[in-house]
């Protein structure tokens, strides 16, 4: 630490702190780590820094050790942002950090504009969603895909119910109440039961081979749709009773 | 549909496996959501692939403190931290079908993490770094929910972010693999991209620079142990 400049023993001149860093990684060439260790036996300032030093990387071990909880917003967000990608995977989808937007504004600003305001909600804090159209989604889930469910009981498989109902529920503005009134009724007994009762959607089907009926309820904002799977309503009289649940979330709510 | 797809550890029946080589034709009949907690990261991240729409999410869920945890002392900066976060999961989520089954699911989510966290870090300085204001409310947030620990774990560990935001980023980066995050000098240098000797000299500098600014550490450290032998220190290198 001598600002002198003067030649002084090696014994009288402390180590600086990153040659003694330097010594404990090895990373002197041998005569200096020589001359330093001697250094550092001799002198209890220098052997105190080296302890220190040693002791540093235990302490930030130990801290490594520890997690840290995420804080709530951010987990709140990274799960929305997982959701929208389940729900949107049998489509192709494009991520881009919102950072990346903000750096090419003109390549991103037209898809952005064309995806749904809900998209722009979820990029509102860390993330934009930019959805390539579904025109040319290869997967085989998209194509068979339709935009409005039929009146009578549909085919599908819990793999694609999410975003089968999410397309349908996207192009129809209105609840969609499709089956026999008796299994309407039987939806609706099981909606009342539930804190979200505003049926959205009450549709007939034949899920994974098992004649089953399909009810979405409202979410906590109007994106979300609760969607149920439940056997029993297509029975006279019967009782629903769930075996598969998802969340959809619209994107043009 | 048979034996081809069983040819590793103890799979359970009605869960596909990763990498069976075809697409499995339905989803985990994942019944109520309860049931994920007692299924491992392997059995969530096959469900994923399957195609289930939620077993993804629980896997975040189950790991996202200790993502957090290196995102932000690698970053240093919450914002950066979430963003990175989340680049890394949606990668994870569309690249799990690469996940090899005989590691660990948070050795490879942790690897997707520290990746995602340097990319952004190599953004940034080519960027000639625009930095961000200091948010002290943020800053304090970042030591966790007031009544989930203690406040001496929550001062030591702001006290250890702050610091490790005041030595440079590549040095940072070195210390948090190597000292916080356990990995060799050589794992540590194939994930920087660097040689081992590099990783050594950022981690010895870095040291050196967060000595001064953690110094207060070895008091209360002292006080608790009673002697250290100074010798032994040096003589064990």
């Amino acid at each position: 630490m001598t600002e002198s400049g003067l030649p002084t023993s090696e014994h009288l001149e402390h180590l600086d702190t990153d040659t003694i860093a330097d010594l404990i990684e090895n990373l002197l060439p041998a005569p200096e780590a020589h001359r330093a260790r001697e250094h550092v036996k001799a002198c209890p300032e220098c052997q105190q820094t080296y302890d220190a030093l040693v002791e540093l990387s235990e302490d930030l071990a130990d801290e490594g050790r520890a997690d840290i909880p995420m804080p709530a917003d951010v987990a709140e967000h990274l799960d929305a942002v997982i959701v929208s990608e389940s729900v949107l995977r049998a489509s192709t989808v494009g991520v881009h950090s919102l950072a990346q937007i903000r750096e090419e504004p003109r390549r991103h600003l037209p898809k952005l504009l064309g995806a749904a305001a809900g998209v722009v909600l979820i990029a509102a804090i860390g993330v934009g969603v930019v959805f390539a159209t579904k025109d040319n989604a290869p997967e085989g889930a998209a194509s068979t895909e339709q935009n409005t469910p039929p009146a009578d009981a549909v085919t599908i498989t819990t793999n694609n119910l999410g975003p089968q109902i999410q397309q349908w529920l996207e192009h129809t503005p209105s609840a969609i109440m499709h089956g026999s009134a008796a299994e309407q009724a039987c939806a609706r007994t099981f909606a009342s039961g539930r804190p979200n009762p505003n049926v959205r959607l009450v549709q007939p089907a034949k899920i994974d081979g098992k004649r089953a009926t399909i009810i979405g309820l409202q979410g906590g904002s109007s994106r979300d749709i609760q969607v149920f799977a439940v056997t029993g309503c297509s029975d006279p009289g019967g009782v629903a009773s769930p075996f598969y649940d998802t969340t959809v979330t619209l994107r043009n709510r | 549909m048979t034996a081809h797809l069983d040819s590793g550890d103890q799979p359970r029946p009605d869960v596909p496996r990763i990498g069976a080589g075809e697409p499995v034709p339905q989803a985990a009949h994942a019944g109520a959501p309860t049931s994920y907690d007692q299924l491992d990261d392997h059995e969530l991240l096959r469900m994923h692939v399957a195609g289930n729409p939620d077993s993804f999410g629980f896997l975040v869920k189950r790991h996202r403190d200790r993502m957090w945890a290196v995102a932000i002392r690698t970053l240093g900066e919450p914002e950066e931290a979430a963003d990175a976060l989340q680049e890394a999961f949606i990668s994870a989520f569309r690249r799990a079908d690469s996940f090899r089954g005989d590691a660990k699911v948070t050795t490879w989510l942790h690897r997707i993490v520290v990746n995602a966290c340097l990319d952004r870090i190599r953004r940034r300085q080519v960027r000639a770094a625009d930095p961000l204001p200091e948010d002290e409310d943020r800053a304090a947030e970042l030591a966790g929910p007031i009544e989930q620990d203690p406040a001496e774990v929550r001062e030591r560990r702001l006290d250890v972010l702050n610091a490790l935001k005041q030595i440079n980023e590549d040095q940072r980066a070195a210390l948090v693999l190597v000292d916080m995050e356990g990995y060799s000098i050589e794992e540590a240098a194939a994930i920087l991209d660097c040689a081992p000797g590099t990783v050594k000299s950022r981690c010895a500098r870095g040291r050196a620079k967060l000595l001064p600014l953690l110094r207060h550490w070895q008091t209360t450290r002292e006080s608790d142990v009673p002697e250290k032998s100074a010798a032994e220190a040096v003589g064990t290198e």
